[in-house]
């Protein structure tokens, strides 16, 4: 405990900071409810995010590898690159609790049809929309798991405050506000005491005082 | 900003197609060598990496997945589905603020 003065001014200013700790307190205890809800409601997207992207994936893994079986490796290639589909990425921010959280927009530019139906496998139609269907997810995939990231360490903080003013500030104000108040008493006892011994004995001594 | 992947050859074929440009490694140096060189580059917005290429070089993928900064980066899974053994998402965060979720 912090030694303080017993004094009437330490009393009234331990006792604010003291109903502001418990403000700061109860505040950051709603913030910690709040993060925690959000984090939850992320991670379970995430994880059927995560089952979706894997789905996605290898049905566009099994439907390439058709299209290679059926065309070979060397065709499937430079028709790839006569695909124009170009992806790119749109950034926005949401902020929860002051937490910048990203959100990611995958944009496609278009150039179809990119080559002629004739001659190619229906495969790698297949494979190009499975591709792009999959790259959309993990644009969103990415997003999550950076918002995860930055609202858990967000929440660490945040309980490391809450425990420090819960375990620690608190019940340090509070026992020194205590310790101050028995202090005042006792000395306004004492007081009380003092005066009315000096009033019994003036009262006694009054009449041995000779009336000049 | 743009996608970019680093992964095996179906990968690269793969996500080619839909405009995604890529590298295919093989050895942990060159995974190594073309992790460094894709994150040093400011207009790439999400780094996609498969998992198997991700284990060859893991100190610096996990590095960039705590810290909270550019590009973001997302293990898939390759040609032979998901590797076993991998801590899920759930897992990841509870080890890392030390409290459980759910």
């Amino acid at each position: 405990m912090k030694q303080v003065a017993p004094t009437k001014t330490n009393l009234i200013k331990l006792r604010d900071e003291l109903k502001f700790a418990r403000m700061g307190h109860e505040l950051l205890d709603q913030k910690r409810n709040i993060l925690v809800v959000e984090l939850l409601t992320l991670v379970d997207q995430a994880v059927e995010y995560e089952a979706k992207v894997d789905a996605s994936l290898a049905k566009a893994y099994a439907e390439l590898e058709n299209a290679v079986l059926g065309m070979g490796k060397l065709k499937v290639g430079s028709l790839a690159s006569a695909i124009d589909l170009r992806s790119s990425i749109r950034l926005k921010q949401r902020r929860v609790m002051g937490v910048a959280l990203p959100v990611v927009d995958t944009a496609f530019a278009d150039g179809g049809p990119y080559y002629s139906p004739m001659d190619t496998s229906v495969s790698i139609d297949g494979a190009v929309a499975a591709f792009r269907y999959a790259l959309g997810l993990l644009g969103r995939l990415a997003e999550l798991k950076l918002s995860i990231t930055r609202l858990a360490s967000e929440l660490r903080k945040t309980i490391r405050k809450v425990n420090a003013l819960e375990k620690i500030a608190i019940p340090e104000l509070a026992e020194s506000l205590h310790y101050i108040q028995n202090r005042l008493e006792e000395s306004e006892r004492d007081m009380f005491v003092l005066m009315k011994r000096v009033k019994d004995r003036l009262s006694k001594t009054e009449p041995e005082v000779p009336q000049a | 900003m743009k996608y970019y992947l680093l992964g095996d050859e179906d990968a690269v074929l793969g996500f080619g197609m839909v405009g995604v440009a890529g590298r295919a490694v093989a050895s942990a140096a060159e995974a190594a060598a073309a992790f460094d060189e894709a994150c040093a580059d400011s207009d790439l917005g999400i780094l996609i990496i498969t998992e198997r290429v991700a284990q060859l070089i893991r100190p610096r993928v996990d590095r960039l997945v705590y810290s909270d900064d550019f590009p973001l980066l997302v293990e898939i899974p390759d040609r032979q589905g998901r590797m076993a053994g991998r801590p899920g998402i759930r897992d990841t965060v509870n080890a890392a603020i030390g409290i459980k979720l759910g």
